[in-house]
């Protein structure tokens, strides 16, 4: 297991906390929630090791994209970039949500 | 062509299924991912946990009424059961009952997707599953607890006990139901016993369909959360007669006398083996012509100085004895090389072994239901493991097991102390069913005595590491290990008895086992409650072993609305 931690400016603040998908094959669980401080952090623990570089381009990316202020939290089972990427966005989408729709 | 629409719950996650099946607007979650509640025996071994463990709790309304739904998620590490999922699963039936006994009905519903105990800490989830296993029993009283095995993975291993305890059981066509999984059949028995490839005769097996057609399941479905909600009214409203399986001991005992398994039988005869009534007067169980020895039968023996077992079952060996000038019940499962289940043969608890053991308990509660002083109930735990076969799986191996631990939980209800002397191995489901349910569990400190859910080897293949790796991870995770000096560290062991020769015992040694039960009886008697929750009071399980257990159980205390 490997543990990865970026962290970036930020402004933008979230609605609601969020979190998206499943530590399960080929895939990973993402937590959201407000930072109270004007920056994204991410922290990510992986079994697969030694993609240090591509999780950081991941995570540029994803940060070059949105503009939020939070606390992000990733528990990974080897999902691809693709994955992560699609994940980040659901999670995005749901932290800046209004409704709960539960 | 019309095309209905339908909204799936197979193919959601455990939470989504949740959520799904409560009225909208009325759920919340209990110990979500946000309260990072993870297992922490997995980040010990470098396993990547998930916030929620693979247990989701919900708790709303169904149709109005206060409804709790347990969700099993079988894509994180197979469904396994660890310690913080299965603490969040038995605390939750545990505060229902709470709830039902204090007048406040609130309605359980399980939904299964899971191989079993989680092999990467393995005897935290044989406790779990015997807690788990307790709640059901005591709660199906006040209130129908449901199970729903939807499919992907169904329900397998420790937890298909569960399931069979279950008041009615909603299950799909692609929802599997059994003890051993096909794979691990394969690799215990060989290919010729059970080809794990052959994927449509082990749906014909084991699969819902099947399940339904014999009266294993209660109720299939096809795949629409609408489906499942009627279902679960159906079950709630009274339209589906509870069936109360494990009690049928007659009924099942009566088949598995008759069953010549020589010949494979196919899932088609199998059905009519289940509804013939005729064939059911063949008994094929006969007195063995050669008396195997083993650990089990020498303290059997020595416990009840010698007399001859009532059994009708040669591998159940059940007599009354005095201990101390007290009525005592000792049953042991011994080898019995002429069984007719071959793969039952050297002590395995199977189709046979779990039904008797269930008749022997409760005949003692009948005789003594008029009494107020209950005979005391000895376990004489050596048992390798269940029977891994075909035909086990077939004719539902896990409710037979099932059917012993409804009995031993039953009688400890109804005031009956049962210690479990381990004299030997106490393995997985065949632990479970023989000795897991009892008030107090003692041992003897020896080499032979050794407590675990699988084989080092089926262990290794399961979890993809070899075996040198699983017994380093067991240096740092005690719940892995198989010696009963790491499983007394989890704190559930009543004594550990030092200084018995458990091969060769002396008399000496064998009043030390007396003295060391009827010490255990003396604190039963003391006790106030009937349930297991002392396992989580001794001194080892608060200080160390079962941290994590008593935490989860005080975080849904507090989160309960």
């Amino acid at each position: 297991m490997e543990k990865l931690v970026y962290s970036f400016p930020a402004s933008k603040p979230i609605k609601r906390p969020a979190h998206v998908g499943v530590v399960g094959s080929g895939d990973l669980e993402v937590l959201v929630q407000p930072s109270e401080n004007n920056e994204t952090v991410v922290e990510i623990r992986t079994g697969i090791t030694g993609f240090q570089d591509t999780w950081k381009k991941v995570i540029e990316r994803f940060v070059s994209q949105h503009n939020i202020a939070a606390i992000i939290t990733i528990n990974d089972f080897g999902a691809t970039p693709g994955v992560v990427t699609i994940r980040l966005a659901q999670a995005v989408e749901v932290s800046l949500n209004d409704t709960n729709d539960n | 062509m019309t095309q209905m629409i339908t909204e799936s719950l197979v193919e959601s996650l455990a939470r989504e299924r949740a959520f799904q099946l409560l009225d909208k607007g009325s759920a919340y979650e209990i110990l979500g991912p946000f309260d990072r509640m993870e297992s922490p025996h997995l980040t010990a071994q470098n396993i990547v946990p998930q916030y929620d463990d693979g247990m989701i709790i919900v708790k709303g309304t169904l149709n109005g009424k206060p409804t709790v739904i347990i969700s099993i998620e079988g894509n994180f590490q197979g469904g396994g059961i660890g310690e913080v999922s299965g603490a969040k699963l038995a605390g939750t039936l545990e505060k229902v009952l709470k709830e039902c006994k204090n007048g406040h009905t609130i309605y359980p519903v399980i939904i299964y997707d899971t191989g079993g105990v989680r092999l990467q800490e393995a005897n935290y989830g044989l406790l779990s599953i015997a807690e788990i296993s307790a709640a059901i029993v005591e709660l199906r009283e006040y209130v129908p607890v449901v199970g729903i095995i939807p499919g992907k993975i169904g329900s397998f291993g420790g937890m298909s006990l569960t399931a069979g305890l279950c008041s009615a059981l909603i299950m799909t066509r692609e929802g599997r139901l059994g003890m051993n999984g096909p794979e691990v059949v394969e690799q215990e028995a060989g290919i010729r016993e059970l080809d794990s490839r052959n994927k449509q005769l082990i749906w014909k097996m084991i699969g819902g369909a099947m399940r339904n057609e014999v009266g294993l399941a209660d109720i299939v479905v096809e795949d629409d959360v609408v489906n499942f909600k009627n279902a679960i009214l159906n079950v709630w409203n009274g339209d589906i007669e509870l069936k109360q399986r494990t009690q049928q001991v007659d009924h099942f005992l009566t088949i598995f006398k008759s069953l010549n398994v020589e010949e494979k039988i196919s899932p088609e005869q199998a059905k009519q083996l289940f509804k013939d009534a005729t064939l059911k007067n063949t008994n094929r169980v006969s007195t063995p012509s050669e008396i195997v020895n083993s650990r089990g039968r020498k303290w059997f023996e020595l416990l009840t100085g010698g007399k001859q077992s009532i059994s009708e079952i040669p591998s159940v060996l059940v007599a009354d004895a005095e201990i101390k000038g007290l009525k005592a019940r000792v049953i042991a499962v011994v080898p019995n090389p002429e069984n007719s289940f071959y793969r039952a043969r050297n002590g395995e608890v199977g189709l046979l072994e779990g039904w008797a053991i269930a008749k022997y308990v409760r005949e003692a509660m009948k005789e003594d239901a008029h009494l107020e002083d209950k005979r005391l109930i000895i376990p004489v735990v050596d048992v390798p493991s269940q029977a891994f076969g075909y035909h086990e799986e077939l004719f539902g191996i896990y409710l037979s097991c099932s059917a012993a631990v409804d009995a031993y939980a039953s009688a400890r209800l109804v005031g009956h102390p049962i210690v479990a002397a381990i004299v030997g191995k106490a393995i997985s489901g065949a632990f479970l069913s023989h000795g897991m349910q009892a008030n107090r569990l003692i041992a003897l400190h020896d080499e032979g005595v050794n407590v675990h859910v699988m084989s080092k080897k089926s262990a290794a293949i399961i979890t993809q590491r070899t075996v040198e790796e699983l017994d380093l991870a067991a240096k740092d995770v005690p719940s892995m290990a198989y010696d009963i000096e790491s499983f007394k560290k989890l704190g559930a062991l009543y004594n550990l008895i030092e200084g018995i020769n458990a091969d060769n015992p002396s008399s000496e040694h064998v009043e030390l086992l007396i003295d060391s039960i009827y010490k255990a009886y003396e604190d039963i008697q003391k006790d106030t409650v009937r349930d297991l929750s002392n396992r989580l009071k001794t001194e080892i399980a608060v200080a160390s072993g079962r941290v994590a257990s008593i935490k989860v159980r005080e975080m849904i205390e507090q989160q309960w609305k």
